[in-house]
Formats: C-alpha cells, structure tokens, sequence
C-alpha cells in the first residue's frame, strides 16, 4: 500500500535521521559485543532505537514501532543488567536491526510491504522473561548509573515522558514532538570494533536489502564552512562589481589604457585568489571521511567469519581519512568484495592455521591514508597468500588464456589473472564465491575512477590489496595538447614524460609504430588516428610524444604540439555521450570552449591490446 | 515516460469547445516546418563554437558550453539524412530535455511558439517523406496554409540506439 503521509518534509526528516541512526547503531552493536560494559555505549544504542521508535509511532509506521519496541524492551533489559549480551542475543538484536533496515527501505521506496515480522517478534520475546545466568557486580552498578543519561544531552528527548524507566514502553507517550530537528547522540569516539573471538553457532540469516540505506542525495555541511563559502562568494560579488565599474569607466573613456592595465592586473590577481579559495571550500565540503563505507564492515566481516567458521580480528585504520563524496560512493562495492575475497580464499580456518603454526585467528587489516593527491586503501590478511601455479592452472582450464601465455608471465601478471570476468579458483559457485564476478568487479570499479590496484602476496604468508585512488573526480590537473588543431587534455597523474621526437627515429614492430626511449620500447598511439582528426598542419618531421602510463603499462601518445598545464574541472558529457572510446570526459578551457579529455586507461590498455593477449 | 503533450488549461481566450490547448515551437528544417512542446524547449541560442567528439555517429555534431554545462549538440540534417548546407545567420541551436538530460538540436531556423488544439492533431500518413524516421513523428497538423509535423524527440534516441551509441 502507499504510504499516506501529508507532510513531505517531515518524512524526508525522518528517513534521513533514521538512516543515519541505523548506519550508526550496526557499528555500535559489534561494539557491545566486545565491550559490553560500556554504560555509555550501552545508553547510545537505546537511544537510537528508542528515537527511531518513538518517530515511526508519530508517523503511524506500525510494523516499524512493533520491531523497535520489543527490540527497545530487550535493550533495556540489558542496560538494567538484567539481562547480558552474549552472541545469541546480540544475533536476535541484530536480525531485529535488519528487519528495522528494511522496513526503513521499504518506507523509502514508497510502498509499505506487508512484511512477515512475527518470527524476529517472536525471537526477541522470550529475551523479556529469561533470567540472567550469572551476575558480574561490575555490570549492576553501572546500570544504577545509566538510568539517567539519555535525557541529559538533548532537551528535545528531555521533554518526552521517562519512559525508558519504566521498562517497557507505551507508544502513545513518546513522539509528541518529533520534528527532524531532533538532536544526534553525540558523537564518541567508539573503540575500534571488532569481530567476537569466538564464532557463535549461526541463527537466522542475515536480511539482505539492509546495506543500501545510505542516502547520498543530501548532504549535512558544518555550518562553519557554509559561513566561510558565503564570506567567499559576498567577496567574489565584490571583485565583480569593481569589475564592471572599471569596464563602464574604461568604456566612457575615463580611464587610460595605462591605468586600466594596472587596474586590471590587480582585479585579475585577487579575482584568481578567491575562486581558488572558493574552490578549496567547496572541494572540502565535498569530502567525507572513509569511515562512511568503512563503518559497516565490522558487521559485514562478523557475519562473513560465522559463515565461514572462520575467526577473525578487522583492524580498521585511518577511517578519519577524507576523500570526496563521488569517490567514496563508488568503493564501497570493491572493498566488500576485497573483503569477501580476503575472508573467503585468503584466510584459512582456526585448525589450518594452528596446523601450519599460526596463530588461531586471522587478521584482516584495512587502512585508508593520505599520499599526495590521493589516498591509498589496503586490504591485508595474513592467510594463505596467492597461490600462483593455482592461479595460471586455473585460468588454463577456464579457457581464459593458453599454456604459451602463462610461461610468458611475470608473477605480477600471474596476479592480474585473479581479475578476470569469469576467473575463479572455485570449482562449484557457493552463495558467498565462486561465480568469478567479484573480482572483475573490483577491477571495473576501481578503473572507473581512475584508481590502480596493486597486488602484494606471498604464499602461505598473506597477500595485501592495495587501492590507489584520486582524492578526487571534480578537479585535476592536466596536460592541454594540440593535435591537428584540436585541443585536448590528457590527466597529469598519469603523464610521465614528455619528449620532442623527429619521426624518423619511429620503429614499426608488427604493424605498431615503437620508439626507442632509452633501454625500454615505448608503444606509440597516434592521438589523430584514434580520434579521426582531420590534418590540417604540413606534415613535419618532429612531434611530442606524450609518455603516460596506467599500472606498469606505458604507451606514448604522439600529439603535435605542447600547449600547457592547467588545472581543469572535470564536465561528464551527459548520457548519451558516456562511453566514447579514448576520451574519460570534457572540461571547458579559459576561453569557454569545451576540450575532451583523453582517457589515460583506454589509451594504455588499447594500445597495447595485441601484445597483452587479452 | 512518453513525451506527453501538456495542456494548458483551457479558460484562457482561444480555448475552443474543442480539446484542450497546446503550445509547440515551430521550427524548418529543409522546407518542412515541424513544432515540438514548448515544455521540453531550455532554450534557443545561435551557433557557438562546437568541439567535435572523435569515435560518435556521425550525426553528432560535437560538445558546446552552456554557461559551464557540456550539452552534446546533434545535427538534426543528418540525422534524418537531408542534404547538409552550411550554417548562417538563421541556423540556431534548440536545446531541449530529453529525458532530463540537456541535448542540442541544430535547425534550420526556429519561427515561432504556436498553440494548438490537441483535436488538431492528426495521426501521420503511413508514409512520410524526405526520410525523418516513423517512430519520431507523433502526428500532423494540417491547418489552413500550413503543415506541421510534429516531433517526438524522447523518441528519437530509443534504448537501443542508446546502447549502440554506448558501444562505439
């Protein structure tokens, strides 16, 4: 049935606030679990729930207050220490978080599904009347404490009847006021999370559909920088001004050339100094920490081990790292993947590695930092590492390269295989792995952004997945080049060199033209082949051969002229104009014309398509 | 979603007894006048310089800036297979919404905005002439002294053309 709800905005409220406290209370539930006498925590989690309750009873969502009640019962059981977290129930709170997920989604996509909601109901019931085996002293005087502070921090929950106090909760007292201005826990620095040491027997399947709630049509700005970006636009309507009144005195003739020169300069300068700083401002709101797609491995990789029986320590590192916005939507696929990959094939089971002298748990590192003007994300397990004969036997069986090919490889390339559409060391498909589809969607991902993958293995000691991104997709810096005339602009990060050739000094090696670059023979792509320009200069003997490389693969682009480096804000070219070969997008030049921008990865891998055998 | 005609509510003077009104823009393209709803028109500019895409169909003219946003601009000549002439002080740009995306048509000339009653409209002849493809022409309207075809862009670029287009 649709959902009848008169106001708009305050259900776009309220989905935007319960996403946000759902993302969160995944992360803090796997705290819980190990630090399960953290009042605080304890308290953050009941107030989530209990939000997210008390506003789907404003809004009338029935099936949405029946789970978050009995869930908000259990919690504050568990907060009074009546009752103790062990994996069996953390299971039952978490299968109710999932059912809250998806009748979240549901209410997003606009149709409320009469959704089976009985069986999580009837599991999280009997948690309400079960004693607790064994009491730690610690924990029943930490409750003493906890019954107060959820309303101390936020006058809004302040102002709703105590109900947390009674226990159990009655609907019609809580949400009298739940406009989406209702205030966010506060944020604390939660404990690194990770994965219960001992895999639990497992209970009821994971709900799929919970995982996409992240919205990414609207954005919460720090008020602060959004005062510091008006400070900069009132500056660039000023500089405007004095732009049009130095035109309209230079044009009633007011002002000599000599003095408008100078004028003009100075206006130029400061005109230049605030767009920067308007670009940096906006660039930044634009970033978001890692800890976004981070946030939800813990829970991700908790329910992978139980799975896989496998037992498992995540270390997450540098999750505060910031990237923008169109870069962290997009990783979030291949790191699932990477990780799934990691818990699946790389690490082994507790009995094989005790076996083979290592210790009882794997560990899975995931680290985000900064290098230069991008950011480097490694997945690292210390399981079994690539085996490479495995690998190349593998692929010969699939079909996917020949016997002649694999003796011709390096071990790195022996790595690339793992890549491949269809590639899979699985003999049956299972519903975890095996399909060969993971991994090449990592690769497509990854080379959509612009990123490099680099592989690091060694057998029987781990391997290590290491991402190189772009900080960013809007601005970069480019190499503009004259090809017949028409400017392009090649992306600078993977321009190595250039040099001035005469052509004489080209080889042909099998139809493709080579040139001798020191000890290395250097593929040569001519631009004006590829994207049919039209000659219009007199052929001449010497050209630039621009040098680029994607991965250890290099290509040199012949173009005829040099024009500059500049920094150009990358334009898509809409739809319609997605994926044309050899160009990765458009940005629009000083002089308001629109230059293509020269795909560095199509470039490299078309080129050297031949030799690669792929 | 097909390229519906939106009324305009009728009330106003020329609201006949007789369906509801419309307002198209006209345009030439080789001697043949053609309208499309006024609705789906951005705007209407004169040729500015156009960067050519390498790898496209032929009848993409290229990329043009609209005050910071790249709208591919198509050759709408061509792409109905007319002879090509060269472009002069009449040739003009209609930028339109396709699909809320913001394309550019260059035609002949554009004349005017006209309103029409949606009972007007004619389903086209089985056959058309100078080869604008079928599936395009959401119908006819034959007035007094005046032929108009009129246009359904959203048409034009059908899924599959689309992923051809994605294929080059």
């Amino acid at each position: 049935m649709p959902i009848d709800c008169e106001d708009q905005e305050l259900l776009e409220g309220f989905l935007a606030e319960t996403t946000e406290l759902l993302e969160k209370l995944d992360d803090d539930l796997i705290a819980l679990e190990k630090a399960s006498d953290d009042p605080e925590l304890m308290n953050r989690i009941f107030r989530s729930i209990h939000t997210v309750k008390g506003a789907s009873s404003f809004l009338g969502f029935d099936l949405l207050v029946r789970v978050t009640h009995k869930t908000e019962d259990v919690l504050n059981r568990l907060r009074k220490g009546e009752l103790f977290v062990t994996p069996e129930i953390m299971d039952v709170i978490l299968e109710a978080t999932d059912l809250v997920k998806t009748l979240v989604s549901d209410i997003k996509a606009g149709e409320i599904v009469d959704r089976e909601i009985d069986d999580t109901i009837n599991k999280l019931i009997p948690l309400l009347s079960v004693q607790p085996q064994e009491q730690t002293p610690k924990v029943t005087e930490q409750s003493a404490s906890s019954e107060a502070p959820p309303k101390q921090d936020n006058s809004t929950l302040a102002e709703q009847p105590h109900s947390e106090q009674t226990g159990s909760t009655s609907e019609t007292a809580v949400g009298k006021e739940l406009p989406s201005s209702l205030p966010m826990p506060p944020a604390v620095t939660a404990p690194t999370p990770e994965v219960p040491k001992k895999p639990v027997p497992p209970k009821g399947g994971e709900k799929a559909g919970g995982d996409d709630l992240s919205d990414n049509t609207t954005v919460r700005v720090d008020v602060k920088r959004l005062d510091d970006l008006m400070n900069q636009v009132g500056e660039l309507v000023l500089e405007r001004n004095r732009m049009s009144q130095l035109n309209q005195d230079f044009q009633a003739g007011n002002s000599d050339h000599i003095l408008f020169g100078e004028e003009f300069a100075k206006l130029a300068k400061r005109m230049s100094f605030v767009t920067s700083e308007l670009q940096m401002q906006v660039l930044k709101m634009r970033m978001i920490p890692v800890e976004k797609v981070f946030k939800k491995f813990p829970r991700i990789v908790r329910s992978l081990a139980r799975d896989l029986g496998k037992e498992v320590d995540l270390k997450i590192f540098g999750e505060e790292t910031e990237l923008d916005r169109s870069v962290v939507d997009e990783i979030g696929d291949p790191l699932i993947h990477l990780i799934r990959n990691a818990m699946d094939h790389g690490l082994e089971t507790p009995d094989e590695r005790v076996a083979s002298g290592k210790q009882r748990i794997g560990t899975l590192v995931l680290a985000a930092v900064h290098e230069g003007n991008s950011i480097i994300i490694s997945i690292k397990d210390d399981g079994r590492g690539i085996d490479t004969e495995r690998v190349g036997r593998k692929a010969i069986e699939k079909g996917l390269i020949t016997e002649d090919q694999l003796a011709a490889m390096t071990q790195r390339e022996m790595f690339d295989l793992i890549f491949l559409p269809g590639f899979s060391t699985k003999d049956k498909a299972s519903d975890l792995s095996g399909r060969g589809v993971g991994m090449d969607v990592v690769k497509t991902n990854i080379k959509k952004l612009n990123g490099l993958i680099e592989i690091k293995s060694e057998k029987g000691m781990g391997s290590e997945f290491i991402l190189r991104l772009p900080l960013t997709l809007a601005i970069i810096q480019s190499l503009l080049v004259e090809v017949e005339g028409e400017i392009y602009s090649i992306p600078l990060a993977s321009v190595l060199e250039t040099l001035r050739v005469d052509q004489r000094e080209f080889h042909v090696i099998g139809g493709q033209e080579v040139l001798k670059l020191r000890d290395m023979v250097l593929p040569l792509v001519r631009l004006e082949q590829v994207f049919n320009v039209k000659r219009c200069h007199e052929p001449d003997n010497f050209c630039y051969v621009v040098v680029i490389g994607s991965a250890d693969k290099r290509v040199g682009l012949v173009v005829t002229r040099l024009v500059g480096q500049q920094e150009v804000a990358i334009k898509s070219l809409g739809k319609y104009l997605a994926n044309v070969s050899g160009i990765a997008g458009s940005t629009i030049l000083g002089d308001g014309r629109v230059a293509l921008i020269v795909d560095p990865v199509g470039m490299v891998d078309g080129g050297d398509g031949a030799a690669a055998g792929r | 979603m097909s390229n519906a005609l939106v009324p305009v509510k009728s009330g106003e003077a020329q609201a006949g007894d007789h369906g509801e009104l419309i307002q198209l823009v006209s345009f030439s393209l080789d001697n043949e006048e053609y309208g499309v709803d006024v609705l789906k028109v951005r705007e209407i500019i004169r040729m500015p310089s156009i960067t050519r895409v390498p790898n496209t169909p032929h009848y993409v003219e290229g990329v043009i800036n609209l005050r910071g946003k790249v709208v591919p601009i198509i050759n709408m000549r061509r792409r109905f297979g007319l002879m090509e002439i060269e472009y002069d002080k009449q040739t003009r740009i209609m930028v339109m919404d396709v699909e809320g995306e913001l394309m550019g048509f260059i035609v002949d000339s554009v004349s005017e905005v006209i309103r029409i009653s949606s009972s007007e409209i004619q389903p086209s002849p089985a056959i058309v002439t100078s080869g604008i493809d079928q599936e395009c022409i959401s119908g006819v309207i034959n007035q007094a002294e005046r032929l108009l075809v009129l246009l359904d862009l959203q048409k034009m670029f059908s899924q599959e053309e689309r992923n051809l287009f994605n294929n080059i």
